[in-house]
């Protein structure tokens, strides 16, 4: 079940998938890197489950192609394509046991009874559940749940495995515990992941590769680390929380630096890198609120991107605490996320004038 | 006094449901009960020579079923019940299954156009069926003038007839308490099942049956407990020569006038339907219970 | 929904068979009963003569009239007993509750000869009271009582009973809040039973042929007895009625709740 090098696991060439009305996918195009895992993440109607059961084969598109180890799959019913779902609800089959779900799939496909015995019991051994078999669905926890949908598709070592934001029903810690767990045991059985979910946080937590959509469209596809330092659009920098946007037209750019004239007057100074479209537009820079640095007002410090303010909301959230400052005269408000260390020298309050700044590196060019 | 008041308030404090419930309970209890135990009771007595009732217990009414015609129409009623239970659920799990997963928007228009009929005169829908199965009858017609026989054939006055009159009559009650079931199944089971590789037929063994089984018990239940007392269809639509247990209980209790002898077959009847009730709900499970009532 | 291809097309075709099946003989006896030919079904022109007819029969109208009162008495009593035990049951956690739900439910779940025929040894022999309009009347309710009971039952569970205990708590007792918050509250659910039991009643045959005893011919009882004679027009024409009214008043009630 090697994958030759460089052929993608599976391919998407410009699928468009069209309900009564609406266009839920639109001209989708991307690739998934054989044994690693990639997320669709995106807000609830950008598509993003759509095209999980495109790839699944429990819709049919209209335009375009889906590729499974470079074969074309568009006319292969669901069961017959190598891959495996696990559902947003986990759909654990209530009368069965632990045990009987798992060896679900291994059944249908009429494999030899130990064999099935094997695999179940080490399908439980890696999901840590042993000693649960006998169990029914309803006498499990919720991160046990998981694990046992998890299990019953893996056992089966689909090419790929498919999933609908399975964690979306545990709560923040039990999610953050298994967010851990899914990159652990997808690091250790090496099988694709296919992983869809609405949650910004989980998606730069487990993947390897992301793929941000937004109505029907791809936004952007890169790793974590690009996808959040630099997000190319408007939508995509807010989703990530890169609230400080600024609007406006580049007005100089010499070598690698930009320099944009907001709609409301201010300067602000980004730098270019390798992920931006050259042939797009630059329609704005964003910044993220951790990036930027509060300091006393006369602060005497050279920096990019420099205003002054005045601290018009302040608001405690545990490892940090969020102001958001009206700058002078143009009354725009920046946020910055001012860490609460213990360390810290300089204490705010609310009504102070400070200043706000930060380098050219943390800025990151939107285009349209 | 005023302590048999303050008797009276505790009392309806601790049981406060008493002035709902105690009416109903006590009506139930005079009509619904009490009936079937003077049956109970009038079946263990027996008719003297001039047709009065003799107050000496006796098994003898039980025992008289057990042979001759009584054995045979007591089975008859039996196997037509077995029977016609079949027929229905072969015809209703299908129906049942189509609208609750393909009926999308006209779902509740559909099943509502199964039910219906039901709705409407029992009496009516059996002489309506009887007009269209008789010799002169709207199929034997159409057959005739079509040159497909060249006589009557005999439909009605036949067991097929009676089995016929039963299915019509009930099959609405088997396919309604399956399409709840179907209908409160979670699709996602049925997707993840094809997702694991089951094949439709393997999906609908391994998943739908186990999770639909309480409503099919229901309907079973339901179908075999009122077929097996059947009066009406087979006294319509079977003639003098398709006798069932229910009219067994008429011809005693309103021609003959004996007593105790209908109280025998009565009893019977009920001591089966309430046997198929038991053996239902260890089969089928408590949700079968829920379903029924 | 991803069902084979095969069971595609014999699904709707096996299902469109049983609809025929079920709606044929009514379907056929309505456009009968206007057909110009007394005996059997051929037709043979159009015509109102038979609804004439019957409208012109007193035994006809003797027998509509006692439906009627029956159905009427029927109605309002099981209703109100239905809604009261309803009450009762959904609201207190007693002993013997399962078994008394039961044991209610259990005409709807027995044969008809049976509790038929039981109701008539317990009239006749052990009550010794006369069968006529008190003998069927009392059996009509005992039968609606499950009914109300069931889908009055059914409704309360999307029933907000916080206003009850909002009504009490700014005063108001108990016979005051069931009067004025309660029975409204209930009120769509006690129209759907009574909805239900009126037809049930008036439709009856087996039990009222059962408990009625000579002389309280209700309008099914009278229908039977013309059968004896085999086929006429009029069993067409009253048949038609009984078919053609239940579903007219459905669907007046449907379109009436549509429009709320």
């Amino acid at each position: 079940m090697e994958n030759r090098e460089g052929i993608p696991c599976v391919e998407l060439r410009n699928v468009i998938k069209r309900f009564p009305g609406v266009t839920a996918v639109d001209h989708v195009s991307f690739k998934v890197e054989q044994g690693k895992i990639f997320s669709l993440l995106g807000p609830s109607g950008c598509g993003k489950t759509t095209t999980l059961r495109l790839v699944a084969g429990f819709e049919t598109l209209d335009e375009g192609d889906v590729l499974i180890d470079n074969k074309v799959v568009n006319d292969i019913p669901a069961h017959k394509r190598n891959c495996s779902t696990v559902f947003q609800t986990l759909a654990l089959f209530p009368h069965m046991t632990v045990e009987e779900n798992i060896a679900y799939g291994l059944e249908r496909r009429k494999f030899p009874k130990d064999e099935i015995k094997n695999r179940v019991g080490e399908a439980l051994e890696l999901m840590q559940l042993s000693g649960m078999g006998k169990r029914r669905p309803s006498q499990l926890s919720g991160g046990q749940r998981q694990r046992v949908a998890l299990a019953r598709s893996l056992v089966l070592r689909p090419r790929i495995l498919l999933l609908d934001e399975p964690l979306a029903s545990l709560d923040r810690k039990l999610r953050k515990e298994m967010q851990t767990e899914v990159r652990r045991i997808q690091q250790e059985v090496g099988i694709t992941f296919l992983y869809v979910t609405h949650d910004q946080k989980e998606a730069l937590n487990i993947s390897d590769t992301i793929a941000v959509m937004a109505k029907g469209r791809l936004e952007q596809v890169g790793t974590p680390n690009e996808i959040y330092e630099t997000p190319r659009t408007m939508f995509i920098a807010d989703f990530m929380g890169a609230t400080n946007i600024f609007l406006g037209k580049a007005i100089a750019s010499g070598g690698r630096e930009v320099q944009l004239e907001s709609e409301d007057g201010l300067r602000v100074i980004a730098l270019e890198n390798k992920n931006i479209i050259r042939s797009r537009e630059i329609v704005g820079i964003s910044v993220h609120p951790e990036r930027v640095d509060v300091l006393a007002e006369n602060t005497d410090l050279e920096a990019d991107n420099k205003f002054r303010g005045k601290i018009a909301e302040m608001s405690y959230q545990g490892d940090f605490t969020e102001m958001k400052i009206c700058v002078d005269q143009v009354g725009r408000v920046i946020t910055a996320h001012v860490s609460n260390e213990p360390d810290q020298k300089a204490r705010f309050s609310l009504g102070e004038r400070v200043l706000v700044c930060w380098g050219r590196h943390s800025s990151s060019i939107l285009v349209g | 006094m005023a302590g048999l008041r303050q008797r009276v308030a505790r009392l309806l404090m601790k049981q406060a449901h008493l002035p709902y419930v105690g009416p109903v309970a006590l009506w139930t209890f005079l009509f619904v009960i009490a009936p079937l135990g003077i049956i109970l009771y009038f079946s263990l007595l027996s008719v003297g020579p001039l047709g009065q009732i003799v107050p000496s217990l006796t098994l003898r009414n039980y025992l008289g079923l057990f042979e001759g015609a009584y054995a045979v129409i007591l089975l008859r009623s039996l196997a037509f019940a077995f029977g016609t239970n079949v027929i229905c659920l072969l015809i209703g799990f299908p129906l049942a299954y189509w609208i609750a997963r393909c009926g999308g928007r006209w779902k509740t228009t559909l099943i509502f156009l199964v039910i219906i009929p039901s709705w409407t005169c029992y009496l009516i829908r059996l002489y309506a069926l009887k007009t269209i199965i008789g010799h002169t009858g709207l199929i034997n017609s159409i057959l005739l003038s079509s040159n497909l026989i060249s006589s009557p054939i005999d439909i009605l006055y036949t067991p097929f007839a009676v089995m016929l009159g039963i299915v019509y009559s009930w099959l609405p009650f088997m396919v309604l308490p399956i399409y709840a079931a179907v209908e409160s199944l979670d699709a996602t089971l049925l997707e993840a099942s094809e997702d694991l590789g089951a094949t439709p037929f393997q999906r609908l063994i391994t998943v739908t049956l186990p999770l639909t089984k309480g409503g099919i018990f229901a309907g079973t239940i339901f179908v075999f407990i009122i077929a097996l007392g059947e009066w009406l269809v087979p006294l319509l639509l079977g003639g003098a020569k398709v006798m069932m247990a229910g009219n067994l209980v008429e011809h005693y209790f309103i021609r003959v006038g004996n007593i105790p002898a209908g109280s025998a077959i009565a009893a019977t009847i009920t001591a089966i339907a309430l046997l198929v009730v038991y053996l239902g709900i260890k089969l089928g499970g408590q949700e079968v219970l829920e379903r029924v009532t | 929904m991803n069902v084979s291809s095969m069971t595609n097309k014999i699904l709707p075709t096996l299902s469109t068979l049983v609809y025929i099946f079920l709606w044929a003989p009514a379907i056929i006896l309505v456009i009968f009963s206007f057909s110009n030919n007394r005996f059997g079904i051929k037709w043979e022109g159009f015509t109102l003569q038979w609804y004439f007819d019957v409208a012109n029969t007193p035994a006809v109208r003797d027998a509509l009239i006692k439906s009627l009162i029956i159905a009427s008495v029927t109605v309002i009593v099981a209703t109100i007993a239905g809604a009261v035990i309803a009450y009762g049951l959904y609201k207190y956690r007693f002993r013997g509750r399962g078994l008394l739900r039961s044991a209610i439910l259990l005409p709807m779940v027995m044969p008809s000869v049976v509790t038929g025929g039981a109701l008539l040894i317990f009239f006749t022999r052990a009550l010794h009271i006369p069968l006529g309009y008190l003998s069927v009347i009392i059996a009509h309710i005992t039968f609606s009582i499950p009914l109300a009971m069931f889908v009055i039952l059914g409704r309360m569970q999307r029933i907000d009973w916080s206003l009850e205990e909002a009504s009490m708590d700014l005063g108001a007792d108990i016979l005051t809040t069931l009067r004025k918050i309660t029975v409204p509250l209930l009120l769509p659910a006690l129209i759907a039973s009574a909805a239900l039991i009126f037809p049930w009643s008036f439709d009856d045959f087996i039990i009222t042929y059962f408990v009625a005893g000579v002389g309280t011919t209700t309008l099914p009882i009278y229908i039977f007895s013309q059968l004896r004679f085999g086929a006429t027009p009029v069993i067409n024409t009253i048949g038609t009625i009984f078919i053609v009214l239940p579903i007219v008043g459905l669907l007046l009630m449907h379109f009436l709740q549509k429009k709320k």
